[in-house]
């Protein structure tokens, strides 16, 4: 685990930042810092652009005013190529619907971002085993994901989301599709493994259970970010 | 039924009377003995077909010929086909997008409107006569086909494995190789085999405008009304259509199941 103080330079930072669709300002004037090994949640409705932020802070979408930085280095003006090596390496994503890659195997799903890094496929394979095991799937490494429960396949996105250590994870309603007992699992593992890694998460959800596992809770409204 | 169901009906029996009508048909001409003894007569010629060592020779080389021009020519097809259907099935988001997949998708359609024959037509004048021209035009016809089926495929795609390798950081060319090509394989190659099962029945008749292989002998001896020897190359055809057909109906039930 990975301690970090108040004056270690923020591991994420936006300042000022706005989106905007048309004419209509989807997100205006948002201030935010995470540390590393800070598990911050999002609460808010349905559109109020917590996925729009995830994707601004991805580099996904660019932002229309203000200003993000990852790791000191901002994520805007990079051209795709830039901004694609910074997902690749320092971030790793979870998603509701996991997005797994249907005709590969668990292990071969999770070894992808490590083979995206060039790291060898056989290198790559055996660090997975590894971030398997720690989400407790070792016996299920050779499973085709529509071979997997719900919970299992989440299990595997989080594995992953985490396999090439990122510093910043970004979860968009990951117990979303779950039953009870699968997410309170995931949501065991995930903030074990992100404070284990001494990453940062930034996690999008409606559900005040899922919060439960914050260290910080925010709350994304019509009017900006407020404490929650 | 409803006014305008009927409308429809006498609408589509004017169009069959009017048919009969233009083309002048004789029906009476067909029951006539004399036309029977003709057609049996006609028949007759065709057997027994040849089957000298020197002709089944030259027959087994435009065999060779006419399976060669339908592989290279659906492989052709294949490689290009896949090349455009990116284009073809990209989001039309952006503008510059919208402009690129409609002009893709506009060239398909203008190569498969154009029948394999009249391909061959052209690219004899263009390429000389001989396997080459209906090679050419076998994969220019079959381009238009694969390409409309190919970026239809890519279009249907689920989204989410994609997305996931683009999120983590994949280049364009990584989440084609990782993501879409995968999913997609079994379904292009099922299409692309059922293509060749069409491209041999059209190879077989190609070179009667002179693009090679048994078409072109098919003709060759029709016109010396040689029947004995047309009557080899139609069995030949037959039996290499019919393999063919075997052996892609197999793959393409072993790539699905």
């Amino acid at each position: 685990m990975t301690d970090s103080t108040d004056s270690d330079p923020p591991m994420l930072r936006l300042q000022g930042v706005g989106k905007r669709y048309g004419t209509r300002w989807v997100l205006r004037n948002l201030d935010l810092e995470l540390r590393r090994g800070e598990l911050l949640v999002l609460l808010g409705e349905s559109g109020a652009g917590k996925s729009t932020l995830l994707n601004l802070i991805a580099g996904l979408e660019p932002a229309d005013e203000g200003r993000i930085e990852l790791d000191g280095k901002a994520v805007q003006a990079r051209d795709d190529d830039t901004s694609a090596a910074l997902r690749r390496r320092a971030l790793g994503f979870v998603f509701q619907a996991f997005h797994l890659i249907p005709h590969m195997s668990a292990a071969r799903n999770v070894a992808i971002p490590l083979m995206l890094n060039g790291v060898a496929p056989g290198q790559a394979l055996a660090a997975a085993g590894k971030m398997l095991a720690a989400v407790g799937l070792d016996d299920r490494a050779d499973s085709l994901p529509a071979q997997l429960s719900g919970g299992e396949q989440q299990r595997v996105a989080l594995a992953r989301a985490l396999v090439h250590a990122p510093a910043l994870l970004l979860a968009d309603e990951p117990t979303g599709n779950l039953d009870p007992a699968s997410a309170d699992v995931a949501l065991r593992l995930l903030a074990t493994q992100v404070r284990e890694q001494g990453a940062a998460l930034l996690m999008v959800t409606h559900s005040e259970h899922a919060a439960a596992i914050a260290d910080r809770r925010l709350r994304l409204g019509s009017d900006g970010l407020h404490a929650a | 039924m409803t006014s305008r169901s009927w409308l429809i009906l006498i609408a589509i029996l004017a169009l069959i009377v009017a048919s009969f009508a233009t083309l002048d048909l004789q029906w009476s001409a067909f029951g006539e003995p004399d036309a029977l003894a003709r057609m049996l007569e006609f028949t007759s010629a065709f057997f027994p077909p040849e089957s000298s060592p020197q002709f089944l020779s030259r027959l087994a080389i435009a065999a060779g010929e006419t399976l060669a021009m339908s592989t290279l020519g659906t492989l052709i097809a294949m490689v290009l086909s896949l090349l455009l259907a990116l284009p073809a099935s990209a989001p039309p988001s952006r503008v510059r997008m919208r402009l690129l997949r409609d002009a893709t998708r506009l060239c398909l359609n203008a190569l498969r409107s154009i029948p394999e024959l009249v391909w061959a037509a052209l690219w004899v004048i263009a390429a000389g006569l001989g396997p080459f021209a209906g090679t050419l035009a076998l994969a220019a016809h079959t381009v238009g086909v694969l390409g409309r089926l190919f970026a239809d495929t890519l279009e249907n795609l689920p989204p989410a494995p994609s997305r996931a390798l683009r999120d983590n950081g994949a280049s364009p060319a990584a989440v084609f190789l990782y993501a879409t090509l995968p999913q997609v394989l079994a379904q292009l190659m099922s299409y692309s085999l059922y293509r060749w099962e069409n491209n041999i029945r059209a190879a077989a008749i190609l070179g009667v405008v002179g693009a090679g292989g048994l078409g072109q002998m098919l003709y060759y001896h029709l016109s010396l009304f040689q029947m004995q020897e047309s009557a080899s190359v139609v069995l030949a055809m037959l039996a290499i259509v019919a393999a063919v057909d075997a052996l892609s109906n197999l793959s393409r039930r072993k790539l699905t199941s």
